[in-house]
């Protein structure tokens, strides 16, 4: 479904992803994981479309090149990126914004619009996913939201899109173990056999609620090695330390202790 | 000629030696601080003069632009009160509204103060004309302890003539008194509208008095045809614990101006007041605002918000005056700015004067572009760019359309900006 094949991104004269290959097949759920400055989330935002990088190399998601295009055609190709930092902005209500998003999509696909009341059944439907309260969708977009209700905004926002594939960036940092339990079941039941994950994590801990297929790891711009579920066990006990200032060509060849063949 | 060699009119209206003499006094110039920005050349074409006996007839399309607002309606064109177009005929109990123009006649009293300034007080040459010129308008009384639920509305339209002579008058004058009695409360909405074509101009000015514990509400929407001018003034004395919520929205002319002069004279009377300006072409929306806190314990909120595109200009201009004695002063302002073009331009300016100690003071402004951020965001969820971008701009003129609690104005409001797209 997504291929990545020696993708190259800059800002300036300073490279942050280095040539990176990554392919994810239909209902397949990804962890990349790696240290602080990695690379984890400019590959989010490559793939999204945002402005200000140099890109190289090739990204495909169901064939088509993602890499050509702009934010709002990789989101009705089906791209979705669950930002680590959502943005607020007040005075535009969230129920409209949805809408728009929703209608924009469906109308690029050449899908029929959907009507207010029509939506609003959607809506709750993704509400309910996630614990949203009624007077969510009348407030606005994230202002004044608490760290947790950002990232079920998130959540929700996908379940309304549902797209071919989710890029889910650090959706568990700053989360309290309940709203982490809560996310976490919201992912987990928008799970299916056409769409695949891709969740971007520093931690283990989000990988005991929604379990991976695979795990990279993600060093100085490059998957470094790639595993099974237990990657992460292993990282959480031993952090990065195997894969940092080592000469990374020959990692691939290191036995690690869990990893899948 | 100083305006000062003019003896103010005792009551009523005044005479023609005064007219005279108030409509010659030397108009403002760029060196004058609260007309720093204003089109002088363009100020200086406008010949204004008497009102017509007779209102001319205003285009259907002009008149499909009024707000349809239910209750109370006065009309004035070109100076004078329409009254097919006006509808005064049921009033609540508890409220007289009737012509200035009559109220003049039948209540000198009540407009004394609005046509009896001190000459060495006017605040410019415009005050002056529209003393002189600005016999009819709007009188609006409510009585004590009367809260009036239906708004009262107020139009002025402005139709150039198509003919026009070198000789005949192309702006007008026009005046409303608004006198809220102890314990009452009242919506008044004053909208100004315009037939473009030629080039023309309104002078609009308000006197608002509050008695003790009253409160008003008064909006102010105004979107004139950018060949016009539409120079509005708005003069308030507040009494003890009396309420002004004033909403203004300044959305066109080729130079509107909206200025606000208040004085809470009583003690824990309040001002909020809240605007936007929304230019585009070659537009200039000025807000000359003052807030004189002259009573203990008052409180009064500004807040302004603009959004500039093409070539236009917007302007704040909010003072804060404390004067002495008026301690316990709590006041805020802020001004905030969109600049959708790189040639648009915004000139935001505090003017504060504090001779009191025991003062809460703030004020800050901020002028800056839409959030790129937020529009990648958004494009991320699929909307395109250009919908990204008006969902951005609709949602900072949004914060203060929300204000208006008046439906069918907020619709109006928000149809002229364009920002009820499927909404």
């Amino acid at each position: 479904m997504l291929h990545i094949e020696n993708l190259t991104a800059s800002i300036g004269d300073k490279q942050i992803l280095k040539g990176l290959d990554l392919d994810v097949g239909e209902g397949e759920v990804h962890a990349i994981m790696g240290p602080n400055g990695s690379g984890k989330s400019t590959l989010a935002h490559a793939l999204a479309g945002r402005d200000g990088y140099e890109i190289g190399g090739v990204a495909t998601l169901d064939g088509a090149d993602l890499l050509s295009m702009e934010p709002e055609e990789r989101a009705a190709a089906g791209m979705f990126l669950g930002f680590q930092y959502p943005v607020e902005i007040p005075g535009v209500n969230n129920m409209y914004f949805l809408r728009t998003a929703l209608n924009s999509v469906r109308k690029a696909r050449g899908d029929k619009e959907i009507g207010a009341r029509d939506f609003l059944a959607v809506a709750k439907k993704a509400m309910a996913l996630v614990e949203m309260k009624e007077d969510f969708l009348n407030r606005s977009v994230n202002a004044g939201f608490s760290g947790g209700e950002k990232k079920r905004n998130e959540v929700l926002q996908m379940a309304v899109l549902e797209p071919r594939l989710a890029v889910l960036d650090e959706t568990d940092s700053g989360l309290d173990i309940d709203a982490l339990r809560v996310i976490a079941s919201g992912v987990n039941s928008l799970r299916s056999p056409e769409r695949s994950v891709i969740m971007i994590t520093h931690y283990q801990r989000l990988l005991d609620y929604i379990k991976p297929d695979f795990v990279h790891v993600l060093v100085d711009g490059r998957i470094v090695t790639s595993g099974d579920h237990t990657l992460a066990l292993h990282l959480e006990h031993h952090g990065y330390a195997d894969f940092v200032n080592h000469d990374l060509d020959t990692m691939s060849d290191r036995p690690l202790s869990g990893t899948a063949p | 000629m100083s305006a000062s060699a003019i003896a103010a009119p005792a009551v009523g209206r005044p005479s023609p030696a005064q007219v005279e003499a108030l409509s010659g006094i030397d108009r403002p110039t760029k060196r004058d601080e609260a007309w720093r920005y204003a089109p002088h050349a363009e100020l200086a074409r406008l010949r204004f003069g008497p009102a017509a006996q007779v209102p001319p007839a205003v285009p259907a399309d002009v008149l499909a632009q009024i707000p349809a607002i239910d209750g109370p309606r006065i009309v004035v064109v070109n100076g004078v009160v329409d009254h097919d177009l006006s509808d005064i005929s049921s009033l609540p109990d508890g409220v007289h509204v009737s012509s200035l123009a009559v109220a003049a006649d039948e209540h000198p009293e009540l407009v004394a103060a609005h046509v009896g300034q001190d000459s060495d007080q006017l605040a410019d040459a415009f005050v002056a004309l529209n003393i002189a010129f600005g016999a009819d308008g709007a009188a609006i009384l409510v009585d004590a302890g009367h809260r009036i639920e239906v708004p009262i509305h107020l139009v002025d339209i402005v139709v150039a003539d198509t003919t026009p002579n070198a000789e005949a008058p192309n702006a007008w004058c026009s005046g409303a008194v608004i006198h809220l009695r102890d314990g009452s409360a009242a919506t008044v909405i004053e909208t100004r509208i315009g037939a473009g074509g030629e080039f023309s101009g309104s002078n609009t000015r308000t006197t608002i008095t509050l008695g003790e514990g009253a409160t008003l509400e008064h909006i102010v929407a105004q979107d004139a045809a950018s060949t016009q001018i539409q120079l509005t003034r708005v003069e308030v004395t507040q009494q003890a614990r009396s309420v002004l919520r004033a909403r203004s929205f300044n959305l066109g002319a080729h130079y509107g101006r909206l200025a606000y002069d208040v004085q809470l004279a009583g003690a824990g009377a309040v001002a909020e007041m809240s605007g936007l300006y929304f230019g585009f072409g070659e537009q200039t929306l000025d807000q000359q605002i003052t807030v004189v806190h002259d009573a203990v314990d008052c409180t009064s909120r500004q807040s302004y918000r603009g959004v500039l595109d093409d070539e236009s200009t917007g302007v704040f201009n909010g003072g804060i005056d404390v004067r002495p004695g008026a301690g316990g002063a709590d006041a805020e302002q802020s001004n905030d700015n969109l600049l959708l073009s790189r040639r648009a331009e915004v000139n935001t300016q505090p003017r504060l004067e504090i001779l009191t100690d025991e003062v809460a003071c703030k004020h800050g402004a901020t002028v800056g572009e839409l959030d790129e951020t937020a529009l990648y965001y958004m494009r991320s969820r699929g909307i395109p760019e250009s919908d990204a971008r008006s969902l951005l701009v609709r949602g900072f003129a949004e914060q203060v359309v929300e204000d208006v609690d008046v439906a069918a104005l907020r619709g109006w409001i928000e149809h002229r900006l364009r920002l009820d797209r499927d909404g």
